[in-house]
């Protein structure tokens, strides 16, 4: 009997997964809650288990995930991103299980999974680190050492819960007479978010670049790094671009924040693939933390590399070592991924959840590829995230992924959700964007971004009454 | 023989007018369009045309004014300035003109004296020739157009409107003439507004001779109607007895109620010696030659009654009235009650009220009077614009005053206090043009021009609603009736060509249509060879929708004495006067409701407190629909 693997998620990363499965001669094993019955990657997947009804608490759910498993006769479980990955409970079920749990073991999924814990471990290896604090206390006296760290390091400075992540459960506090309502509401959402009402300081680094490194580490303890990349372009503190490498540093800056992200995992005993999250500022770069899974924008350092990091997740998992060293890793041209959700980024990216894909083409050719789930008819589930597919661009030179880009945001036709195509194609055509001039702070001072129309061509005008008058069997502004 | 062109200064044509032999024609599309395609033909059409026209010779071509101003707007989806505009292009020799209802502009209602005043300024720059009436002969309501007109160094064209009966004497017609004379002098061509085609040739002849020998040198245009089918026989005997410019048009499209053929004008003429001055009778052919091919796209809008109508003699609706009545008859489901209301109860109306000119906004009230009438008793339930008419908002009645009987029908015992009180012309006070601009700019999300200034405020709802139009599909105008008045859609693969606004050559063919499981519909269209998706959401099943329970007149009447208003009939809320807290007395206007281009305000029944208002301005209402409810003091 094959080897059967589970995919402890859904849409986009779950058939990234289930096709490096089948790539190795396994068999995928897929779950799903009900909104997510017509998802495509129930249909890529070799077997399908429903798990509950859902939505969301389901695939969250880690008896259910487990017997799932053990139901199908899945012998190892990939969680892909969000949900379960980077939840050291459910590592440690699978280790219970004798499941193999496709990343880091749960201990250092709790290390690192800490802010805390994780920022003593990064000082005691000498990483540079944004000047922070351990766990503030509760009350007046948290707020009182919060007020005598903003004393000593000035503001803004950052209130973050410390069992938060992915750009949640974090307050810019920008003065002193802020600290007192802010510090109870983030001890408060903190609780609320991920049951647990620690906070912590550090001192904001304003309008940083976000530079992250791609690591992976085998049990024999080789630790690799296929290079960096730069997600500076966020909204509200999620990732909506990401390139690699991250071309605006010098090759110097590249391979000394590589070197560290290396150091730090190395640090943190660090196996299968991980993500080193740094600050950079004038030359200067920060950790931030280590994000214990596989990433979305993965696809973008594969790109440069060749290297399939998901492959390599399942082969190093499976017992293997690395069959590459660092030498053997050439970063090679540019790469940028693109998230085209199913959103409207002029109505503040507001999701386009439980509308109809009427209409799905997709470009091709050389140099692009997707990672999507979307097809013609698709209902988009209003209880989950709105990415739709992937766009990653490869290019020899910057300005050729540029071009490239463009080329293929043109080539999409999706009908149905509005989606973020529209305003992609207004920031590759920016001046700022094209010379790779770009920090955390690009939309906030890029608005005009937003200023476009869906197709605005008089001959679309025309052609769209043209339509209505065939629809409807007579022009209704005529009548 | 010299024909006139556009750019001949005014003193030079009317001379041109006056030495004449001959005659000279006026090309009546518009009216054409109005009186027998309910104004429906495109700017397309009149584009295709432009070249031959042109070509032709005429005096001018009448192409805007009347409804049309609005029909471009409401319907043909086309800026009224741009028309002229575009057509200007094609056409530079050949005059533009108009047909302006005084006070009432292009619309139904008086506007203010600034309004009038800008409005003509901004049309004048298209139009040479205005031909200006009001439906009373009162002429002071058309002095601010006249002398707008003048000060633009345009072609003024005032009109005696014409009727039959036994008021409507050649002293009575030469007398008004005089009184137009002496606001305008002779420099201008008078207008025999024969907008119903009412009398025989021989009357005609001897009105035209009248006028003649009172003052020689006046130019006189005979303007009419072929409803009867006589009106060459008319233009015949107004051209031999002085008549320098007669109106007929292209007869590609000549049907009942609009003007003969030009080509019949010619021929027959030239038999009496009279010849048609600058007209090359090649390109008259050719016009039509050119157009003729469209003609069928237009049948949905032509007459659901064939042939020629004598009896408009009796009932004197005017042509341009003629298809849009049958039309409300046939949707009223009253088709069958037309013979008693045309041929009996709306010559009496007539009678009643004045026997004054039945054109717009004349005609309207008469007619509705009538349908109303028979539909629900004689007087019983009188439109506001009837009461506005015997308060003599309008103007004064031209004859007498209709009888003491009907203004006790209309307005209660009390009429001689209401008559006394509120009667008389009102002085409509100057507008804020500039508080509508900034209105307008706020309702557009952009700064209007002045041409969509000028629309607005004759049409305001429209007028945005077009606006938007454009914004949303383009220049509609290049699209040819086959494709812009197209019912039924379109064939599976049936390729379609036009030319855009822009001047780009595009060419469409027609995709599948798929409906999905959740009723939208998907329409494929292949556009300059790349695919397109058009998705419409569902459209709601006629009667689907929950069925209001349906208030019977007299419940809606007992709803308002309780202080429930509710619509009487199907409408527009075309004002509202209250707000809610406001106190009421009785007989205070609550709300203006406008239907079939008639207003009938709602007025309180008893003192009371507003409680809510319903509705907002603009808004379309079923009957039963609530308006505004009031606390009524007991």
């Amino acid at each position: 009997m094959k080897t059967k693997i589970l995919v402890a998620n859904r849409g986009e990363i779950a058939i990234r997964i289930i096709r490096a499965i089948q790539e190795l001669n396994y068999e995928a094993v897929a779950i799903y809650e009900t909104p997510d019955r017509d998802s495509m990657h129930i249909r890529s997947a070799d077997e399908a288990v429903w798990i509950g009804h859902g939505p969301r608490c389901d695939y969250l759910n880690i008896d259910k995930v487990i017997a799932a498993a053990q139901k199908s006769g899945a012998t190892a479980i990939h969680p892909g991103y969000g949900f379960l990955a980077e939840n050291a409970d459910f590592a440690r079920a699978c280790e219970k299980a004798g499941i193999i749990f496709i990343g880091p073991p749960s201990d250092v999924i709790d290390n690192l999974g800490n802010k805390v814990t994780a920022r003593r471990i990064m000082a005691e290896a000498g990483i540079p680190m944004v000047p922070g604090t351990q766990n503030l206390k509760a009350g007046d006296e948290g707020v009182q050492e919060a007020v005598e760290f903003g004393k000593q390091y000035g503001y803004p400075i950052m209130l973050k819960a410390t069992a938060g992540g992915g750009g949640r459960g974090i307050r810019k506090i920008e003065q002193e007479k802020d600290l007192k309502d802010h510090y109870a509401m983030a001890r408060a959402e903190a609780k609320a978010a991920f049951g647990d009402d620690s906070v912590y300081l550090e001192k904001a680094v304003v309008k940083p670049k976000h530079i992250e490194v791609q690591i992976i580490a085998d049990k024999s303890g080789t630790t690799i790094h296929l290079g960096t990349r730069d997600c500076s372009i966020q909204r509200r503190n999620q990732k909506l671009v990401e390139i690699a490498p991250a071309f605006q540093l010098t090759p110097e800056q590249q391979e000394a924040i590589s070197q560290t992200a290396v150091k730090a995992a190395k640090a943190a005993g660090y196996f299968n693939a991980g993500t080193v999250e740094f600050l950079f500022d004038n030359g200067k770069f920060y950790f931030m933390e280590i994000n214990t899974r596989l990433q979305v924008e993965h696809t973008v350092s594969e790109m440069i590399t060749g290297i399939d990091v998901v492959r390599t997740q399942i082969k190093l998992a499976m017992g293997k070592d690395l069959s590459i060293k660092q030498e053997d890793i050439h970063l090679r041209g540019h790469a940028v991924e693109m998230r085209i959700n199913a959103e409207d980024p002029k109505n503040n990216f507001m999701p386009e959840g439980g509308k109809t894909v009427r209409v799905y083409r997709s470009p091709g050719g050389y140099g692009v590829r997707l990672d999507g789930f979307c097809y013609q008819g698709f209902t988009i589930p209003q209880v989950y995230d709105s990415l739709l597919v992937k766009l990653t661009v490869f290019g020899w030179s910057w300005n050729e992924t540029v071009d490239r880009l463009r080329r293929s945001l043109n080539n999409f036709v999706i009908i149905g959700p509005k989606t973020t195509i529209p305003f992609y194609l207004n920031l590759i055509n920016d001046p700022d964007f094209k010379a790779g001039k770009f920090d955390t702070s690009f939309l906030e001072t890029h608005e005009h971004l937003f200023n476009y129309e869906e197709d605005s061509s008089e001959v679309n005008k025309l052609a769209k009454l043209i339509a209505e008058i065939h629809c409807k069997g007579g022009n209704a502004y005529a009548a | 023989m010299t024909r006139i062109t556009q750019d001949m200064d005014i003193a030079s044509m009317l001379a041109a007018l006056r030495q004449a032999d001959g005659y000279y024609i006026t090309n009546t599309a518009r009216d054409m369009s109005q009186s027998d395609y309910k104004n429906r033909i495109l700017l397309h059409t009149d584009l295709m045309a432009a070249p031959t026209r042109e070509a032709a010779g005429y005096f001018s071509l009448e192409i805007t004014g009347g409804a049309s101003v609005h029909v471009d707007i409401l319907r043909k989806q086309v800026d009224p300035f741009l028309k002229l505009d575009l057509l200007r292009q094609a056409m530079p020799k050949t005059m533009f003109q108009t047909l302006c209802r005084g006070l009432n502009l292009f619309g139904y209602r008086p506007y203010p004296a600034n309004v009038i005043r800008f409005t003509v300024r901004e049309f004048a720059k298209y139009v040479d020739v205005w031909r200006t009436f009001d439906f009373l002969n009162h002429v002071p309501n058309m002095q601010a157009v006249l002398e707008e007109v003048g000060k633009a160094g345009k072609i003024n064209e005032p009109c005696i409107c014409f009727s039959t009966g036994p008021e409507h004497t050649d002293a009575y017609y030469v007398a008004k003439v005089g009184e137009i004379l002496a606001v305008t002098g002779e420099d201008i061509t008078l207008c025999i507004k024969n907008h119903g085609g009412l009398g025989t040739p021989r009357r005609i002849g001897e009105l035209v001779n009248a006028i003649k020998q009172a003052y020689p040198d006046l130019i006189i245009h005979y303007h009419g109607h072929n409803t009867d089918g006589n009106d060459v026989g008319r233009i015949t005997e107004a051209v031999l007895n002085g008549a320098k410019i007669v109106d007929a048009s292209d007869h590609a499209f000549t049907g009942y109620y609009g003007p003969p053929a030009v080509l019949t004008v010619i021929q027959t003429l030239k038999d009496h010696g009279k010849t048609a001055v600058g007209i090359d009778e090649a390109a008259v052919i050719a016009a039509s030659d050119a157009i003729r091919d469209q003609r069928p796209h237009y049948a949905q809008f032509e007459s659901q009654i064939k042939g020629f109508q004598p009896t408009v003699q009796i009932h004197k609706l005017p042509g341009g009235a003629m298809g849009s009545s049958l039309e409300q008859a046939a949707k009223g489901g009253f088709l069958d009650k037309m013979p008693d209301i045309l041929h009996k109860e709306l010559p009496k109306v007539q009678e009643e009220l004045g026997n004054f000119w039945s054109v717009t906004p004349g005609s309207q009230i008469l007619w509705t009077t009538a349908v109303s009438n028979v539909q629900h008793g004689r007087y019983e339930s009188p439109s506001g614009d009837l009461k506005n008419l015997l308060l003599g908002k309008y103007g004064p009645f031209p004859f007498y005053q209709p009888a003491d009987w009907i203004y006790e029908k209309v307005f209660g015992e009390d009429w001689r206090k209401v008559l006394a009180e509120q009667g008389g012309a009102e002085a409509i006070s100057d507008m804020d043009i500039e508080q509508e601009r900034k209105t307008l700019a706020e309702r557009l999300g952009y700064e209007p021009t002045e041409q969509q200034l000028v629309i607005y405020l004759q049409h305001p709802n429209d007028a945005v609603n077009f606006y938007k139009f454009e914004a949303e599909f383009g220049r509609a105008y290049v699209l040819p009736p086959s494709i812009f008045l197209r019912q039924g859609g379109f064939a599976l693969g049936e390729t379609m060509t036009f030319r855009d606004h822009f001047g780009k050559e595009h060419l469409l063919e027609v995709g599948p249509v798929q409906k999905t499981e959740d009723g939208h519909t998907n329409v494929y269209l292949n556009v300059d060879h790349h695919e397109r998706v058009y998705v419409f959401e569902p459209v709601k099943p006629a009667g689907a929708a929950p069925a209001a329970a349906k208030l019977s007149k007299e419940e809606i009447a007992e709803l308002a004495k309780a202080g429930d208003f509710r619509a009487p009939f199907a409408a527009n809320v075309s004002a509202v006067s209250v707000k809610a807290g406001q106190e009421v007395a009785a007989g205070d206007q609550l709300l203006v409701l406008e239907a079939m281009k008639m207003q009938t305000p709602v007025v309180a029944e008893a003192t009371g407190v507003v409680a809510v208002v319903s509705v907002k301005v603009g808004q379309s209402l079923q009957p039963g629909d609530k308006l505004v409810k009031v606390d009524v003091k007991e």
